[in-house]
């Protein structure tokens, strides 16, 4: 039976941090939702869990029609997201407002890799073509690129 | 012939522009949630007080949008909010939704993943409101 007086009772330590946090005490409206939308998807699905409690990489995200960027800072199981682009990024992908969210909207193939080959896909990959979508730092970051697209995307 | 902005003969048209939307009724497909806008009062801009908008949307069609009190809206499931004057910049097309939401311009409320999945079918949704010919209160 337990005795509420039996003195001093070891507790296990919980952990109570958050996975996403913000740098800045505004964050920007663009960091929110970012932020916002990796946490949901994170808590929504294993695979993303894992995938994030993995990932240890500083990824810069530019809209360029809005000339607004936030920095990702992962350090497996922990984001930590900037206002703005911070120096010593791994990767940085800029891109149109529209762009942004279609990189979202990338479906999961197999292996993990990102679908290119359905309309979302095929939309994606014009961009990067036409230079409306440029990605700088892949080489050596193939693997981060699609880690970080697999915890952005929705679908 | 125009119609008043934010009335129920705009909502009704609205709401025709939606039903006829093939884009929109392929992009929707699925969605099942109600939406709410927001448009806060600008006195100085003859819109004395803020109005909703509800919108019953349901997989790929508009069963209902009706203009009632702010109230209303901020009952749906999915919430955006601006001043009467953002509202009139998106219908214009002089800002683009998806912008004016990353740089919080448009405030929403609602589920991310959900709202980021259905980027199109918002995206056509405003294209809705565009072909609705509008008399804007701070232009009689």
């Amino acid at each position: 039976m337990h005795d509420a007086g039996a003195g001093r009772m070891a507790r296990r330590k919980v952990a109570t941090k958050k996975p996403v946090d913000y740098a800045d005490p505004e964050p920007s409206a663009f960091a929110s939702m970012l932020g916002g939308l990796i946490e949901a998807n994170v808590a929504a699905s294993a695979a993303k869990r894992k995938d994030f409690g993995e990932l240890h990489a500083r990824v810069g995200v530019f809209v360029t029609d809005i000339d607004e960027g936030v920095t990702l800072d992962f350090d497996r199981g922990a984001l930590v997201v900037h206002n703005g682009l911070q120096p010593k990024r791994d990767l940085t992908i800029r891109a149109e407002a529209d762009t942004v969210m279609n990189l979202s909207n990338l479906k999961i193939g197999l292996f993990g890799m990102p679908v290119y080959y359905d309309e979302v896909g095929r939309g994606v990959a014009a961009r990067l073509l036409q230079g409306r979508l440029r990605i700088d730092g892949l080489l050596g970051n193939l693997s981060t690129l699609n880690t970080v697209t697999r915890i952005f995307s929705v679908q | 012939m125009a119609v008043e902005a934010f009335s129920d003969e705009w909502a009704r048209q609205f709401k025709d522009e939606v039903n006829k939307s093939a884009t929109y009724k392929s992009a929707a497909k699925g969605w099942k949630w109600t939406v709410g806008l927001v448009v806060e009062a600008e006195p100085d801009k003859n819109m004395p007080e803020s109005v909703g908008v509800v919108m019953d949307l349901f997989d790929g069609e508009a069963r209902d949008i009706h203009v009632g009190p702010a109230a209303d809206a901020q009952a749906c499931q999915f919430v955006i909010t601006a001043p009467y004057s953002r509202w009139k910049q998106v219908a214009t097309k002089e800002l683009d939704a998806t912008k004016g939401m990353l740089q919080g311009k448009l405030k929403l409320k609602g589920d991310l993943p959900t709202i980021v999945r259905y980027t199109k079918a918002s995206q056509e949704l405003t294209e809705c409101t565009t072909r609705v010919p509008v008399e804007w209160p701070d232009e009689r």
